[in-house]
């Protein structure tokens, strides 16, 4: 500031003017001698009640005035600070903004704004400051990084773009975006090509190497006042078992969720129990309810902090970790390891989180295999029809089954097959070619599949061409026969191996890739039937459903598919409906931990926009001060004649 | 006392002539047996009757109208009597007040009034004498002559209105004790005073003047501000007397002001004439001739 608009602004103390004048003119009285004074009765002096009605909005008008006048005379050197595009050599300039709408932007931004809105409005001033010939994309960086608007020169369509964002709770996925929002205007004729980030800079990874760093296009990180730190605690789940309520509170690094209030409500905001998380880094709390009742209810956070939307969680009925079956001869097995058959214990050695149940028999009932998210048979001895219809039923709700072809399976019974994941009988015999090919390997198995080069099988299993073209080759014996395949059947998936898990038949479960195939097979089971609770933005994939809506908190989430496969990303925290084909469920999406982490991540030097010239922008605001001005001058004259009729009146 | 201006050059004596005419025929009953007196009283010739009235002299109480017709009357008879002119001045504080368009102070229009009476009886040869109603004055005794006029005349011009009726209660009292010693029956007691800011009880001390046989007369001499009240916006205004001290918005009390200077008046009015004596009221402004012609009137 220089010194004549320091000048201008001293002006501005003249404000005490008006209120002096006034006092000088409400000066007590000067006391005359009047004789018969007791015969005149005291009153509140008319004129100074009208003065006092008169005065207070002359006062504001002229204080008013004052001010104005003098920000009217500091002008241009008094400016307002705004965001605008600066071009070079007035070239038009291809721009692609960022806008980051993941959890952590929905803090405030000082004063009542969320960051949110503040980027917004940032977006706004930018498209304000763009021209017919500019190029506008816009992208969002809450996970997955999205394109909302690609590249174009329709400045409204980007307006409308930009008006239609909503905050979300997503977690948020910068370098993503910024990768996306080069991807989207490198190729643009324009000269002037930059990536504008409205970002807090939170993505949980204050210690990642430099924004903006090295990147082909000019990455400009346009609001730098968002990326403040704060602190912020979360529900991150709040389960169910009987009366008890088991609630899990996190917070941002260097606030222990320790010692924070939990309160679970009703539907209509009655408290049903209250409890405070205990000592340690895991900040849990047991609130004990009044009853079993399992109506629905919601764990809340008591004390205020930097976001609401994550302070309360839905309680939900405590889930296992998912089951695994497995139907395997324990008797034979146990022979050769001496104790449980091979294959559970390499599900055991895997350590995943599922739970294994080794079972005599494939169930007869559907309702028996409830609870479980794959089975896996070993050499069945084929199927009943009973459990056929078991395992169609599996298969449509959402199953996975792995089923290892042997000996057994060559040998069925009469009345007994693999139906439906195979249509015809399977043959024991001798294996002609030695070793599968790693080349025909697929998917996770590609690089562990060298292990099975030589895999030592005498014999194997060999299916009717015709089943094994409905299944998609994971693996292939060198010869072209299918060693391991999958295929979906109904919202489920089949998976088949030619080799029993049985080390006198094969050595197969002694090879690496043995327990890879089963890490991959698990996988896709936990997959396939997701858990009731995910992180916000966590895609829910459909496979198989023919028709999926899902209502969330904020109304209808758009459905989308890839390859045919329906798959859903919850944008908010919070409960989700969701029916599949007909069938309707209840998910609930929490919020993302790395989120809670509200520090912001270190910029390039690049990034700060001083070097392009285009940080900050002056908008010469003279011409609205002098308008305010007249205003009040006009608004004065007004209230002088009002009150002057107002006192001929009286 | 700078509202007081020489009470001589104040007085305009060419109009008053008339004035002086009737006042030589009024004071032409002084001398006994000389003429009649138009006064009623007490003598050899029947006047006529009246009401009764407390302080009457219960001798002539008519014993048969009151048996008759139950009423209380007196016989009244023709007498001739003293004519001695009785002046008091109230020369408190509050009659120095002199307003904007006041020739002079009220009691500098007082001492003018008082010294156009005094001329006038001392010219017919009554008797004149003068009473301060204050602290600040020197009484001049009852006495005839020219010399007389010149001293009353000095008394009015050496006087310093000072002194709180309000405050000091016997001041009243003490000038009402000197003037019934000087004042005999069948004496004209005029009082000349703005009658503000005196007692509660005044006007009854004042009006049983009347009672003994003598004529009363009381001026109320107002500065013209103190009738017509002629401020405007926020005033603050200090009694003279009393301490007082009042801050109001003149144009909404104006008339409150001067409904209440009127009920003042009244009072002293209703007091005065109930004891058959005259009440007159004057502002500074006014024409002093007129003023004093109908103090005479008023006398008669």
């Amino acid at each position: 500031m220089t010194f004549l608009s320091a000048l201008a602004l001293a002006v501005a103390l003249l404000v005490v003017a008006p209120y002096v004048a006034h006092r000088l003119r409400r000066r007590k009285a000067e006391e005359q001698p009047f004789p018969p004074a007791r015969l005149v009765a005291p009153a509140p002096p008319k004129a100074r009640r009208r003065s006092r009605l008169e005065e207070r909005a002359l006062f504001a008008t002229r204080a008013a005035a004052v001010l104005f006048l003098a920000v009217l005379g500091a002008t241009p050197f008094v400016r307002c600070s705004r965001l605008s595009l600066q071009r070079s050599g007035g070239a038009s300039v291809a721009l692609a903004v960022v806008v980051d709408d993941s959890m952590s932007m929905r803090a405030t931004a000082g004063g009542s704004r969320s960051r949110f809105e503040r980027a917004q409005a940032g977006a706004r001033e930018l498209l304000a400051s763009a021209r017919e010939g500019d190029a506008v994309a816009i992208v969002l960086a809450g996970a997955p990084a999205r394109v909302v608007l690609a590249a174009t020169t329709d400045l409204s369509a980007a307006r409308a773009a930009l008006d239609a964002l909503v905050a979300s709770d997503r977690a948020t996925d910068l370098e993503g975006a910024i990768s996306l929002a080069q991807g989207l205007v490198s190729s643009l004729p324009q000269v002037d090509r930059r990536v504008v980030v409205l970002s807090d800079l939170a993505d949980g990874k204050h210690d990642g190497p430099p924004l903006g760093e090295g990147a082909s296009v000019p990455v400009w990180i346009a609001l730098p006042e968002l990326a403040t730190p704060a602190v912020d605690c979360a529900v991150l789940r709040a389960d169910r078992n009987g009366p008890r309520v088991r609630v899990v509170v996190a917070c941002s690094p260097g606030a222990s969720p320790a010692g924070r209030d939990v309160v679970v409500e009703d539907e209509a905001g009655k408290s049903l129990g209250r409890a405070t998380t205990a000592e340690g880094p895991s900040g849990q709390a047991t609130v004990l309810l009044p009853s079993e009742d399992a109506a629905p209810a919601r764990a809340v956070l008591v004390e205020k902090d930097a976001i609401a939307a994550d302070d309360g969680a839905p309680v939900l009925p405590e889930a296992g970790r998912g089951a695994i079956a497995v139907v395997a001869d324990s008797a034979d097995e146990a022979v050769a390891t001496g104790g449980a058959p091979i294959v559970e214990q390499a599900l055991s050695a895997l350590k995943l989180d599922v739970d294994v149940r080794p079972i005599p028999v494939f169930p007869d009932r559907a309702e028996d295999l409830v609870g479980h998210v794959g089975v896996l048979l070993d050499d069945p001895p084929g199927l009943t029809p009973e459990q056929r219809r078991a395992l169609a039923t599996f298969l449509d709700g959402g199953g996975v089954v792995l089923v290892a072809l042997g000996p057994h399976a060559a040998a069925a019974p009469l009345g007994a097959s693999l139906e439906p994941l195979l249509a015809r009988p399977v043959s024991w015999t001798e294996t002609k070619s030695i070793g599968a090919d790693p080349a025909t390997a697929v998917g996770e198995l590609s690089e562990p599949a060298r292990s099975l080069e030589d895999v030592a099988a005498p014999k194997r299993a060999t299916i009717d061409a015709q089943d094994a073209s409905a299944f998609d080759p994971i693996v292939r014996w060198s010869d072209g026969a299918l060693l391991v395949g999958r295929r979906a059947m109904g919202r489920g998936e089949a998976w088949i191996v030619t080799l029993p898990f049985s080390v006198e038949a094969s050595d197969l479960t002694l090879r690496p890739a043995f327990l890879s195939l089963l890490d991959a097979w698990v996988r896709s089971a936990r997959e396939r039937i997701a858990p009731k609770r995910s992180d916000v933005g966590t895609t829910w994939r459909f496979p198989g459903a023919r028709s999926v809506e899902v209502q969330g908190p904020a109304g209808a989430v758009a459905v989308s598919r890839d390859d045919g496969v329906a798959h859903v990303s919850p944008p908010v925290i919070g409960t989700y409906r969701v029916a599949v084909d007909g069938k309707t469920e209840a998910r609930v999406a929490a919020p993302d931990v790395r989120e809670l982490d509200l520090r912001p991540r270190a910029a390039a030097a690049s990034t700060q926009g001083g070097a392009m010239g285009e940080r900050r922008a002056a908008v010469d605001v003279s011409g609205q001060v002098a308008l305010a001005l007249l205003g009040l001058v006009a608004l004065e004259m007004a209230l002088r004649v009002w009150s002057r009729r107002k006192v001929e009146a009286v | 006392m700078s509202g007081l201006r020489p009470i001589r050059k104040a007085i305009d004596w060419g109009e008053l002539a008339p004035l002086r005419l009737r006042a030589r025929r009024v004071a032409e009953g002084v001398y006994a047996g000389m003429h009649r007196s138009a006064r009623r009283g007490a003598g050899v010739e029947f006047g006529g009757y009246r009401e009764y009235v407390p302080g009457d002299d219960l001798r002539w109480l008519d014993r048969r109208s009151l048996l008759r017709h139950d009423r209380l009357v007196v016989r009244q008879f023709e007498t001739e009597t003293d004519r001695a002119l009785c002046l008091l001045v109230d020369a408190s504080a509050s009659m120095s007040f002199r307003g904007p368009r006041a020739p002079g102070a009220k009691v500098a229009f007082a001492g003018v009034v008082a010294a156009a009476l005094a001329r006038i009886s001392l010219a017919s040869g009554d008797p004149v004498s003068l009473t301060f109603l204050g602290a600040g004055g020197v009484s001049v005794p009852r006495s005839v002559g020219n010399e007389q006029f010149e001293r009353i005349v000095a008394a009015l011009e050496a006087v310093e209105p000072a002194g709180d009726a309000l405050l000091d209660r016997a001041m009243l009292d003490r000038a009402l004790q000197v003037l019934a010693r000087s004042s005999r029956r069948g004496a004209i007691v005029v009082l000349l005073s703005d009658l503000i800011d005196l007692p509660e009880l005044a006007a009854e001390q004042v009006a049983a003047i009347a009672t003994a046989g003598r004529v009363l007369a009381v001026v109320q001499t107002l500065d013209p501000a103190e009738v017509d009240f002629p401020f405007s916006g926020t005033v603050r205004l200090r009694a003279l007397e009393g301490g007082t001290v009042v801050e109001t918005d003149a144009e909404s009390t104006r008339d409150q002001y001067i409904e209440a200077l009127e009920q003042l008046t009244r009072g002293w009015s209703d007091a005065i004439t109930r004891r058959g004596g005259r009440m007159l009221r004057v502002t500074t402004d006014a024409d002093a001739v007129g003023v004093v012609r109908s103090v005479v009137e008023a006398v008669r």
